[in-house]
Formats: structure tokens, sequence, C-alpha cells
């Protein structure tokens, strides 16, 4: 886990936040104010989770607490105190890519790739909680992350080939 | 010193082992595979999909020292009369605070025209306009000065709208007035061709204002170390920003050095100059530091430029058997408060004012007009994708008048190869009747049920268009790309490009023309992109033009070293460099595949026998600028792309909603170097087009935008999308690589006017405005049922 990153000011009231991300225990210190993004990004440095709109409207910054996606944009690093966190960097073990990964790749669903991460954990979430998917579910379960280049049909192609994975 | 971020060779698959030492003996050569036409997993994949790549935001918290924000101006017209800096400058950690004063170079920044100011001076001509940088220890603190600067203004009208810029007592945005430029096609005698027509049909198109919404919002990082100033921050074009960074920062050249981060998407949006000049102003006030700067999504979209809005007044004319015969277009551009890339984008509309058909006698006369709205500059198929939505809506109309169908009267006046397009240039490639004929045939393939046993509040319907692109920038502009390749010592081989990957696969594109022309597997490829330092000038991501012209060059260039490995191989297997063949990493006599030597051997003899193992080349194929005031040029594009769409649409005639339910995009690509990406841009393509079609537009009010976010600015998700079916047709390009020219724009210029279409065939309501929300659709339905209801907000007409 790399070391806090981004400098505070003194004068900014502080809360310390103890939680799991992707199977590791840390303990930071963020603002009161921090939102749950930004705290992953600027203070525990991982970077995989994108902020595009910063209103809950891409998806973008979506990960995984105690398994249930949330666009991290608009909740409260101060919120995930004492919960688990999976970000896209938690996935691949080593340099062994999860299912959803490569199948993305296989299918040409990143283009310019900043939605990728969030489309990821939130396909990963939907094959954790659903996993025997209508096609109208699987495009629900996506409605919320915007993708600017590919048209959607790529991903929805890597998601479904990542289900057949599932359930041979 | 902080170090910086080096540029990165993508990492091949995380899987692929270390390449073992070449054995010559015992293995059988692999079978040829080749790599063009075949889609080669994204080099640049693994990094994306895991959260590993490092974006121009990503970069900000793991390498910065310092923070840097830009003020930005409170009104879209006014003087400056002071900028007060002593209450911002007392807040703790604030480090400097930088206006116009303290720019050494021009201060102006522009692709056409330097008319940019990077920081204002004197006056503000849009809510986007800098005023001051501010850089501290954090970005609180950098955003706390930035609200405590103030700034004394004196307020000027606000020139809002196109109409209220060209009123003759509208105020001036510059001395020599409102028009920016204007752009002229003549060809034939339009008056008496309309006056001696069977049918003439006229109408009035309003295109909007659109933004690009990539998600990627600018941010990067800047450093200077007293010699160099180093930037990592996204562009589509680095060798030009470090040329317009040095003039406006009053830097040399050479002493800025650009490398591209992963970049999310551009679409146009990077083309114009962002955060570069004040990440190095900022850099260069604070040697050794390493500076950051992020925009949010409001100040994005408040500041960087925009796709023009065009009103398109059209009147085409035809005979009794539906030949056409004459056009006359005006067309007024809503530049905005600066020329941005303008003047190319009228230049672009002038000369595809009539698309893909031929008509004898043509007038357009397009006028670019000030106002205090966002410039307006590139974005994906700028200009022509205005006029397609014109020139497709206006071949309906007169099918109409004509009654006559609409798929024939499109046949009967597409260009065939050796007719010529409105410039008078004469187009050999010309295969629109092919891709239409492919669309329309794909289209049949499925029972359409029509308003067949729908509830009476849906109507389906269904259209087409057909459009053409010039790739390149055209008219004469110099337009050229370079590329060097090298032999490793692994005996794989590296593409160095100065070419920005913004997400549209260039890096896969030319490690398969590189591998192709050197007989080597794609994970023997490497490539280097976009680093001013490592990398020569390769042109713009934009125009559809890199895989035609940095192809190209990339293509010249392996195939010179090819020649070299041949050279070698002949040599060292003694035999004639003709009866070579390269394989997989091997060289080898066609005749006799025993009598081979590795690649990686290959290498060391080569080195041994004094041969350099690398080839550089330019490709720089010649435009003819367009003669002024007539538009005409045998050549003003180097080649023409052709594409046909059929989109279906169902309408909701209560509500006014509209849903795509099928759409097919044909488009004539040369050849697919990587099939894959070219379906991904076709698909992308269309999905935002169906955007620019039914829902994306920049609102203004008096300059100020009302929707800088995506609350607000709404763009197609996954649930707006239906399957689009791509069609990809390959006629050779003689001058492509491989035969293949390009795809970026095209798909997005079809796509517009074929749903469009298809909502005028399901309710029988001319388009005139877009993009057609419901409200605006059920406004039309309510003036068509006579019996119009007035809405909250006022329609323009």
């Amino acid at each position: 886990m790399p070391p806090a990153l981004a400098p505070l000011p003194d004068n900014v009231p502080r809360v310390r936040i103890a939680c799991t991300i992707n199977g590791e225990s840390i303990v930071r210190e963020a603002p009161v104010d921090c939102t749950l993004l930004t705290f992953l990004r600027d203070i525990v440095g991982l970077t995989g989770s994108k902020g595009a709109c910063l209103e809950g409207e891409c998806g973008s910054c979506t990960v995984l607490i105690d398994g249930t996606p949330v666009t991290s944009c608009l909740m409260l690093a101060a919120q995930a105190d004492g919960r688990a966190l999976t970000t896209i960097e938690g996935l691949a073990d080593g340099n062994a890519l999860d299912v959803l990964q490569d199948k993305f790749i296989e299918t040409g669903a990143a283009q310019c790739g900043y939605c990728t991460p969030g489309l990821i954990m939130a396909a990963r979430a939907v094959m954790q909680s659903n996993p025997r998917i209508t096609e109208a579910e699987l495009i629900t379960a996506l409605e919320g992350n915007i993708c600017r280049c590919t048209g959607y049909a790529s991903i929805i192609e890597a998601v479904r080939r990542a289900y057949r994975t599932l359930t041979p | 010193m902080t170090p910086q971020v080096t540029p990165k060779v993508p990492t091949q698959e995380p899987a692929a082992p270390a390449p073992a030492a070449p054995v010559e003996k015992p293995t059988e050569i692999p079978a040829a595979e080749p790599l063009v036409g075949t889609s080669c997993r994204r080099v640049d994949g693994p990094e994306k999909v895991t959260g590993l790549a490092m974006y121009g935001a990503d970069l900000f918290p793991h390498a910065a020292d310092l923070f840097a924000k830009v003020l930005r101006s409170e009104h879209a017209h006014a003087d400056i009369l002071a900028i007060d800096k002593t209450e911002a400058l007392k807040v703790p950690g604030v480090l400097g605070i930088y206006t116009h004063a303290d720019v050494a170079g021009t201060n102006l920044h522009g692709l056409i025209r330097r008319d940019h100011p990077a920081l204002a001076h004197q006056r503000v001509r849009y809510r986007g306009d800098a005023l001051a940088v501010v850089v501290a220890e954090n970005e609180r603190a950098a955003v706390a000065a930035r609200d405590r600067i103030e700034v004394e203004y004196k307020v000027r009208p606000v020139v809002a709208t196109m109409e209220q810029a060209l009123a003759p007592d509208a105020p001036r945005l510059y001395p020599e007035g409102n028009v920016m430029g204007d752009k002229r096609i003549r060809r034939g005698d339009v008056d008496k061709a309309i006056a001696d027509a069977h049918a003439v049909v006229t109408d009035i198109f309003n295109t909007q204002t659109v933004d690009h919404a990539f998600l990627d919002v600018e941010a990067g990082t800047g450093i200077w170390d007293g010699q160099m100033l180093t930037l990592n921050a996204p562009g589509q074009w680095v060798h030009e920003e470090r040329r317009l960074i040095a003039l406006a920062l009053g830097v040399e050249v050479e002493q800025i050095r650009i490398i591209q981060p992963a970049t999310g998407g551009a679409f146009g949006g990077r083309e114009d100059i962002s955060i570069q000049i004040y990440l190095g102003l900022a850099a260069l006030k604070h040697p050794g530091k390493t500076i950051g700067l992020r925009y949010d999504r409001a100040e994005s979209m408040r500041c960087r430029h925009k796709r023009h809005a065009l009103k398109i007044e059209y009147t085409l004319a035809a005979d009794a058997a539906g030949t056409l015969t004459a056009a006359r277009i005006v067309v007024h551009s809503d530049e905005g408060a600066y020329a941005s890339t303008g003047i190319a984008v009228m230049r672009k509309a002038a000369s595809h004012a009539t698309g893909p058909y031929r008509v004898p006698n043509v007038a357009v006369d397009v006028y670019g007009v000030h106002t205090n709205n966002n410039p307006t500059g590139a974005m994906r198929g700028f200009g022509a994708c205005q006029m397609a939505i014109a020139y497709e809506g206006m071949m309906d109309r007169l099918a109409k008048a004509l009654d006559m169908d609409r798929l024939l009267l499109r046949q009967r006046n597409l260009i065939v190869p050796g007719d010529a397009v409105t410039t008078g240039q004469r187009i050999e490639n010309a295969t629109a009747r092919e891709c239409l004929q492919q669309a329309i045939a794909k289209f049949n393939a499925q029972p359409y049920a029509g308003n067949e046993g729908l509830p009476p509040h849906l109507r389906r319907g269904w259209g087409m268009s057909a459009i053409c692109f010039g790739l390149g920038y055209g008219d004469g502009f110099p337009d050229c790309s370079r590329a060097r390749v090298e032999l490793n010592a692994d005996g794989g081989a590296t593409v160095y490009t100065g070419g920005v990957e913004v997400g549209q696969g260039l890096l896969n594109t030319v490690m398969q023309i590189a591998g192709e022309e050197l007989g080597l597997p794609f994970e023997k490829m490497h490539v280097v992109a976009a680093d001013t330092e490592l990398t020569d000038e390769s042109g713009s991501s934009s125009a559809t033009r890199q895989t035609y012209f940095t192809g190209n060059a990339v293509r010249i260039a392996a195939s010179e070293l090819r020649e070299q490995i041949l050279d070698i191989a002949g040599k060292r297997l003694r035999v004639h460099p003709h009866e070579v063949t390269l394989q997989q990493g091997w060289a080898f006599e066609t005749a006799d595949a025993s009598n081979r030597i590795s690649l990686a051997r290959l290498h060391d003899e080569g080195l041994a026998r004094g041969y350099s193992l690398k080839a550089s080349a330019l490709f720089k194929p010649r435009t003819i600028g367009e003669v002024r005031g007539t538009g005409q040029s045998p050549r003003a594009f180097i080649t023409y792309l052709f594409g046909a769409h059929v989109s279906q649409v169902l309408v909701d005639i209560e509500t006014g909603e509209i849903r795509v339910e099928r759409h097919i995009a044909a488009h004539d690509v040369g050849k697919a170097i990587n099939p894959q990406s070219v379906e991904g841009q076709i698909v992308g393509g269309v999905a935002q087009g169906l955007g620019m079609a039914l829902m994306e537009e920049v609102v203004y009010r008096d300059g100020r935008i009302l929707n800088a976010g995506f609350t607000d600015y709404i763009v197609p998700t996954i649930k707006d999308l239906p399957p689009v079916e791509a069609i990809i047709v390959e006629h050779d390009d003689a001058g492509g690589p491989f035969g293949a020219h390009g795809v970026g724009e095209p798909p997005l210029i079809g796509a517009v006017p074929a749903i469009l279409a298809a909502i005028q065939d399901a309710t029988g309501c001319a388009v005139h405005t877009l993009p057609v929300t419901p409200e605006r659709m059920w406004q039309l339905l309510q003036v068509k049922s006579g019996k119009p209801m007035p809405l909250p907000m006022p329609m323009p007409t």
C-alpha cells in the first residue's frame, strides 16, 4: 500500500479511518469532508478508481463496500470506517487477471479505459449477487456507468463472456 | 529533483513468459500469422483493466509537490480594470499568484490564429477565460486563495447568440466586428438551375452546441528543472502543443518536453491547449517542484471549446427524374469567443455541404460569427457532421416533394467513381452506394413490422443516411507523420511515433502494421508514443488521419528496416535477399526453411556488419489549397471515406420519448488493420451520434453554461443504445497502409441524420432543431396535430 501522498493543510478537522482495502488493513487520517474517492486516490494512493463527474452520474468511481457497489465520489471517507473495500486494484491475482479484466480486453471493451475500472467493479458486484442474470438485468446493473467510447456493445459482451465462465 | 514519470513501453500481457533464448535448430518455425486484419488484444489493455494505467489525474497525487488552480472570469464579456491579489496571498500555504503580467511570452495560444490569451489581459470574452494561476502547498489553499482574488470588472453587454452578434448595433467582440471569416463554394450557375428545376425544397436546420464529455477531465503535472520544462499532460498533438507553449511562455521549443499520459478520450476536445500553459507557467515560477493541476467537470466544461452550433439554410433542386441540379446553402456558425479551429471547421462545412451527392450547380456561403459563448473548435466530424444532418434531411424532403422513394433518390444521385464532390475533386474510391446497399440489405434481412401490432401511442419508423468524409487536414495545409522502427536485441521491434493514443487504438495499429511488414508476432512488438523527446512529430490524433498518415510512415519505416533485415539474412544464409522469407521472428531461405536465422541472432549479425537496424520515415502527401472564392481544388483532401446508416426508431407520441431500436452502420475503411478496433470506433461513433441526435446540448444563458455537469448534460447510457450492427466494407485505398484509410469520425456523421430520418418516418414531423429531446418531439407532434400547447421554455424554431 503506498504511503499517504497529497499534503493536507493543518487547519482542516480530521478523522481517523480504519478499514480494509483489498484485504489489507489500513489506518489513515483524512479531512472530515473527504469523499471516499478522494481518500482512495489522494490519501491512500490507489488511483485505479476514477473520478469523472464527481456527482454520482458516471460510475467511474465505483468500488465495493462489503460487496455492494457504491459511487465513492458521493460517499464520505468516514463512512468507510470499519468496512471492507474492494477496488479495481484488488481483482488481479499478481499477474493473473480476473476473468472480467481478461474479457474486457478480449472484447475490446476498454478503449480509453477511463470508465473501465468502475464498470468492472459494477459487473463484479452483479456477478456476485446475481449469478444467473437476464440480459435486461445485466443492462440495468450497468446503467449507472457511462462509457463515452465504446457504445457499450463490447462491454455487454465482456460481461456475458465472464458469466459463461461461471456457469459452464 | 523530483522523479519524472518515465515514458513507458506498454507492457505485454502480465502472464506472458520472458522471451526464451533463441534456439536455432530443433524448433519448427511457427506458421505465418498475419497481423493486419487481426484483432490483436490491445497492448494497453492490461494496464487499463487493472487500474494501473496512469492518466493525468493519477500522476497528480503521486507526483505533485505543489498545486495549482486557475481563476476564471465571472462574466462572459467585460473589461478587467484590476486584479487584486492582496487578500489571496494571505491564505496560508499560498506561494504565488500569477497573471498575464507574469507571462514572459506572447501569452497567446490558438491552433490556427494565436488569438486566445492564456491569462486574460484587459478584456474577457467568455466565462472560461482564465485570469490568474494560483500555486500553493496544497490544493485546498490554492482553491481558497483563488476565491479570494478580487477582480474589478467593467461589464460589457453579452453577445449571447449569432442573431445578437449580427444585429447592426451589436456590441463588438473585436474592433473588426463579430464576423470571424467566411468560406465560399461556387460551381456552375445556381440561379438558373433553381429557376429551371422541377422541384425545389428549402429548409433551415439548427444544430446545437455539443460537449466532448470525455471522462478523463484535464489533469497533469509539470516541472522546470532549470533546463527543461517537462509536462505530463494529455493533448492530441504533443509536438504542436510544445510549439504553442513555447510561444506563449517565452521558452525555447527545445526546452519543453511533453509526455502524454494515458488519456481517457479526446474526440477533438484536447486539440486546443488546456492545462499545459498554466502548468508550464507555474513550473517556471517554482523551479525544481512538480506542479499538479486538475480541473473538475464543471471547470472542464466551462473553459473547454465545444462543437459548433450551425444554422444551415438549405435549398435543393432537382429535375423531374429526381436528378439533383442545384444547391444553395448559407451557413452561420457560432464560433464563440476565439478562433480555435473554427476556420478549418467552416472550410470542412463548405466542402462537405452536398456530401456524397453529384450536384452540378452549388453555391455555399459559410460565415463564422463570434459570440460570448465558449470558443468552438474540434469535435469528432467537425463541420462535416452538421452538414450531413442538412443534406440528408434535404434528400428526404426532396423525395417527399417528388413523391419518390428515398433510397431510389439517393441511388440516382450518389457519386460513382470518377464523379466530383462539391470542391470539384474527382473521387476514384467512391463507395457510398455500396455502403448504402449493404446497410439496406442488412436492414431488410430482418422483418420490419412497422406500426403493426403497436399500441396507439407508439409509432415506428426507419431512415437512412449516406455520407462522405475528406480525411486529413486537407486544403494544402501541411500534414505529415514521421515514424521510426528499430530492431531490438531480442529480435522484436519497437515503433516510435509522436502520435497520441487517446483510446482509439493507435498503438495497436502501428504495432500491427510494423509487425506485418517485419514478419514478427504481435508479442514481439513494442511501441513508444507521444513523447517529444523520444518520438518524432506525427501530427494530431484528429481528422481521422492517424491510421492513414502515421500508419503510412510506420509502414515505410518498417519496410526500410525489412530491406536491411533481408540484406543481412541474404548474406548470412548465402542466398539472394529476394529468396528470404520473414516469418514469426525468423528469416529463412524461402525454398529451404532449415536454412534460417532468428531475428535475435540476425540483430547481432547486422550490428557486426555495420547495419543501423533502424529506419525512419516521413509521410507527407500533398493536398492542394482550395481556390479562394470558389472553393474548388483538384485534391482538397488526400482521400475520401464513405459510409451509410440505417436506423429504426420507436416514438411515444404521448410523451415524445424516442427509442432507437436498431441501427446499422456500414463504413468503407479501406482495410481494417484491427477489425475489433474498427468496430469499436463504429459502434462508439453511433453512440455519440445518438447522443447528438436525441439528448446532448450545452445550454447557455447570456454566455453562462447552465448544464456544466453530467447531472444536466445528458450522454447516452447503456440503456439508450440498441445493438449496433457494424458492417466493415473494405475497398483497398491505394494510398493507405495495406489499403487502410481510417474510420474515426464518419460513424458519428452518419448516425445523426439516419436517426432524424427515422423520427420523421415514424411521426411525419420534420426535424429542424437538435437535439430531439422528448420535450422537442412532443412539441413537434403538438404543432403537427394543429393544437400546439405552449412549453415552459422557449423553443428555437
